[in-house]
């Protein structure tokens, strides 16, 4: 510890603070430009210039540590007028067209130069002057060279933070360019990062370009509606209309960083596509009608009694979930419930929730992240959680940790990573059990691209190691294997005496929170066991296939667009008598429907979500709903008889039923959440061992690769997710969102490439047993041989197509296009 | 795009180097030797073959002086125009070339014989003013020496 006097005020503070945070501790404010808490230290600003009792020259409190004894000022004369003097060097480049500028009213030099800066400047000569007009270098990002000040903030965040390096300094001296390469269009990850930390306004958004003044603006700190990672951001409004969205650095998890989905994917609320009437079909087609219509129409022929059933979506809020639960459960009197039509079926995502022991309490991704071992599996992170995937990143940065990926895909955190293994999907089971085995025995089979000795010697001498597993092993038939092989190995680690943490990665917002909530045929809100088995998605199509359904209800979900075998999905569907669809858009699944309600959209309503980890955080309404959707909640409170008044009423009753939840005060919450404890429901509907077993069986693994027939025909095993800037299909309708990227495409490894004479970016055919699309190709270095991906955010080619209900994973050709 | 023979050269000079991102300058010195300058093409061939990002590669293309990123003339001219030149008359200098050539500063002859440009210091202070045509050095300046080395330029 050291002891020094700042201003004459004394803080005792940890050996190696900075000047800067010292000083900050005791409640003095020292202005920065270049300096950010989790950037790399530049100190080239100069703004932060303190004086050290005894020292002549001025030193940059934010590289200088603090020396016990030492004496500090910040505020004396000699200070302010040296800060004065790097405000006039800085101003005298500076063109000051303060009136025009975006940033005007949160620029820090506007409010530095106005609480310390000279008033007046001697310097005559002409300013630099780099261009007119300003640089359009992407389809949200557009720049202004004249008014940089060179604190290099975007260039170190894209570099440290982002990972893509997309940005650098062009010349040098006092014509240096801070820009992408050779100043031309940028080909990067769109996450506006670089926006965000821009102290001047020489990076912009260029959908907010001239939309408001900062002052004008009505802004709410909310929660990010896309992945599960769950960053708190702030979007600010005017005339009921959102205009953008901001990342603050002093809250959430995120802090200042966002991904291009959260801050430029707002403009989807107020699309022209937006649902904003009731539907009901008559004679075939679905025609406009009032809200009483179509809520009696509901109430009438959705009765309890006949065979219902409904499925939801994790876009939606804690409390619209349990109220859901509530309508099928206690109205229409069924446990055939369940959330998201993706995944396999409910003993592997049950078995999930078991190992991810998602019935005990949250874990902060920072103690995760505190392991010396990091381990990724089953999820493209960049792709699907890109603010994890940059928490990832910087912690892999210390070399006495070990960040090992594990997926068929390479993707940009993969250049972090001390060790990659590559495998085929479907056999993640044998990956994790080639861990084991090397632990146990020494030896181990299977056919992993990587080292995997290198992975069992990391695990055997770590303390600690932290398991990331991803969406992709809910979608596999044989998902139970691999969570009985994670199960596994943990045991064997535990055994060894080492803290295992396993974490999930998912990727809708309200995955963790929908469970919690009782979305689930097996579980009960808070997890607790149901005394009857429901019917999972997969069964609730079979069984109406069958013609055994009367009624279903589908809150938010496109299941014709998501689920594994489109042509099943919509074929079951038209044999549901009658069908209700609640959601923002006339998705594919709502065409169907014989009842469309128009719900509404992330910034129109209350609530809260319970993020990857465990996190509750509110979500704050900012405009009301379009048109004349209304709030879910009200709808389905309107339909169950429910007499809520408020997502905070719900909330109460959540905290009775879902025991993890009783401490949190919905009031309270603010940017950094709380974590839930643990609903008491542990271990309970043991799905991997003992109990449920021979249900395990059942669900047999389908990736025994050698006995497929289609596998000479169709030798590729494709896979699906998110692309970085979409999410679902929801994000297609975002019309910034879709200009960084319009088309689906299809991607495989540079080895599958060559041997197939196929080159990036060309046209190539796509053909499985069930379907044909030609897509651009786009060529990985380093990804599974074998393997092509695919984003499912597209009706344009509807990746479920390719999918045959019992194949498994799907397979496919790819085919010069000629 | 590069030839092969700067491919291999690069390759060469790779394995002189702890990892390939120390090599940097040497590859683009390589590019430029057997190019005359730097194409964007021939930077993400290099920033490929370095597994560098092509943004840092370009910030030392960009940064030093040395390396053209415009085709130059058969003799570059480079003057120093850092503070002991300045001092002693690099500004006259660059001007009496600018006249004497035809050209301003960045600009090459018609003929493509010559290339003016304004370089930053070539640490030769102590025989300012200085200039540096493609590898030679030539100091203490005067507007008479000039005359004579240009005319001894073929």
């Amino acid at each position: 510890m050291a002891t020094v006097k700042i201003n004459g005020k004394e803080i005792t503070v940890e050996d190696g603070t900075l000047i800067l945070d010292a000083a900050r501790q005791a409640g003095f404010e020292i202005p920065t430009f270049c300096y950010q808490a989790r950037l790399s230290r530049l100190g080239s600003c100069r703004m932060c210039i303190i004086e050290i009792g005894g020292q002549k020259k001025l030193q940059p409190s934010c590289v200088t540590p603090v020396m016990h004894g030492m004496e500090v000022f910040t505020e004396n004369e000699t200070v302010k007028s040296a800060r004065a003097s790097m405000l006039e060097f800085l101003l005298a480049n500076h063109p000051l067209d303060c009136p025009t500028c975006d940033k005007g009213g949160e620029c820090e030099l506007q409010d530095f130069v106005f609480k310390s800066g000279p008033r007046r400047s001697p310097f005559s000569e002409s300013k630099r002057r780099f261009h007119d007009k300003d640089k359009i270098l992407s389809p949200v990002i557009i720049k202004n060279h004249n008014r940089c000040i060179h604190c290099e903030r975007c260039v170190r965040i894209c570099d440290e933070v982002v990972g893509r390096t997309a940005l650098g300094s062009i010349g040098r001296g006092a014509k240096i360019m801070e820009t992408s390469f050779m100043d031309s269009t940028l080909d990067c990850d769109h996450c506006g990062n670089c926006i965000e930390v821009c102290p001047v306004g020489s990076w912009m958004s260029l959908p907010y370009r001239y939309k408001a003044r900062t002052w004008d603006l009505k802004e709410i700190d909310t929660v990010c509606p896309y992945c599960a990672t769950g960053c708190q951001f702030t979007i600010g409004a005017r005339n009921n209309e959102i205009v953008r969205v901001k990342s603050k650095i002093t809250t959430g998890i995120n802090k200042e960083t966002l991904c291009a989905r959260g801050r430029f994917g707002y403009n989807f609320i107020q699309s022209e596509k937006r649902l904003k009437k009731p539907l009901l079909k008559k004679n075939g087609k679905l025609v406009e009608s009032s809200w009483d219509e179509a809520i009696s129409f509901i109430k009438q022929r959705f009765g309890a009694g006949k065979k219902t059933a409904g499925i939801a979506s994790a876009r939606h809020t804690n409390e619209e979930l349990f109220v859901f639960q509530k309508l099928i459960r206690d109205v229409f009197k069924t446990n055939n419930i369940d959330l998201d039509s993706r995944f396999a079926n409910k003993w592997v995502t049950s078995s999930a929730i078991e190992v991810l022991n998602l019935a005990a309490g949250g874990i902060s991704i920072f103690d995760a992240l505190k392991a010396e071992v990091i381990f990724v599996i089953g999820s493209a992170i960049s792709n699907e959680n890109p603010i994890t995937d940059y928490l990832i990143r910087q912690t892999a940065v210390d070399r006495r940790k070990t960040l090992i990926l594990a997926h068929p895909r390479r993707f940009k955190l993969n250049s972090s990573a001390n060790i990659s293994l590559r495998y085929k999907p479907g056999t993640e089971g044998e990956v994790i059990k080639g861990i084991t085995d090397f632990i146990e025995k020494g030896v181990f089979h299977g056919n992993v691209v990587g080292d995997i000795s290198q992975v069992g010697e990391k695990f055997k001498n770590a303390k600690n190691i932290t398991m990331f597993l991803g969406a992709d092993i809910l979608r596999l038939d044989n998902g139970t294997n691999v969570v009985a092989e994670i199960v596994a190995l943990k045991g064997l680690l535990k055994k060894a005496g080492k803290n295992i943490i396993i974490q999930p990665l998912f990727d809708r917002c309200n995955q963790r929170g929908a469970r919690a909530m009782g979305i689930h045929p097996l579980f009960l809100p808070g997890l607790k066991k149901v005394k009857e088995n429901g019917m999972d998605c997969g069964e609730i199509l079979d069984a109406a296939k069958k013609g055994e359904i009367d009624s279903l209800y589908i809150l938010g979900e496109d299941i014709v667009s998501m689920y594994p075998d489109a042509k099943f999905a919509k074929d079951a569907l038209s044999n549901i008598k009658f069908k209700v669809v609640q959601d923002t858009f006339l998705t594919e699944t709502a065409k169907t429907a014989d009842v469309v309600i128009p719900g509404a959209s992330y910034a129109e309503k209350d609530g809260t979500f319970t993020n990857q980890e465990g996190r509750v955080q509110r979500l704050r309404k900012v405009i009301s709903p379009v048109g004349n959707s209304k709030d879910d909640l009200d709808i389905l409170c309107s339909i169950g008889g429910f007499a809520y008044k408020s997502a905070k009423e719900v909330f109460d009753d959540i905290k009775k039923e879902v025991l993890g939840y009783k401490d949190i005060n919905f009031d309270a919450l603010d940017g950094n959440g709380a974590l839930v404890k643990g609903h008491g429901a542990e271990n309970q509907g043991s799905r991997v061992k003992g109990q449920g077993a021979s249900e395990i069986a059942s669900a047999s693994p389908r990736n025994d690769t050698s006995s497929n027939p289609y596998l000479d025909e169709y030798p590729f095993l494709l896979i699906t997710g998110n692309h970085l800037f979409h999410s679902g299909r929801l994000s297609q309708n975002d019309d910034v969102l879709i200009k960084l990227l319009a088309e689906p495409f299809v991607e495989i490894s540079e080895e599958d490439a060559k041997e197939l004479g196929l080159t990036d970016k060309e046209n190539v055919k796509v053909k499985s047993s069930e379907y044909e699309a030609v897509l651009k190709l786009r060529v990985v270095k380093g990804s599974q041989k074998g393997v092509a991906f695919m984003p499912e955010n597209f009706d344009s080619v509807s990746v479920n197509q390719f999918y045959k209900k019992g194949q498994g994973i799907a397979r496919v050709k790819i085919e010069k296009q000629v | 795009m590069l030839t092969d023979n700067t491919i291999e050269n690069i390759k060469k000079a790779l394995t002189k180097y702890p990892n390939k991102q120390s090599a940097a300058m040497d590859a683009l010195r390589i590019v430029q030797e057997e190019a005359g300058y730097l194409t964007e093409d021939a930077l993400l061939q290099v920033a490929d073959m370095l597994d560098m990002p092509p943004p840092e590669l370009n910030e030392v293309a960009t940064f030093y002086t040395m390396y053209n990123k415009k085709p130059v003339g058969k003799h570059h001219i480079q003057v120093c125009t850092n503070v002991s030149c300045s001092l002693l008359g690099s500004e006259h200098i660059v001007e009496f070339l600018s006249r004497r050539l035809g050209i301003k500063k960045g600009e090459t002859t018609l003929d493509k014989k010559f290339t003016l440009s304004e370089v930053e210091c070539l640490g030769s202070c102590g025989t300012a003013p200085m200039m540096q045509i493609n590898d030679d050095y030539y100091e203490n300046l005067t507007d008479g020496k000039i005359e004579e080395i240009l005319k001894g330029l073929k």
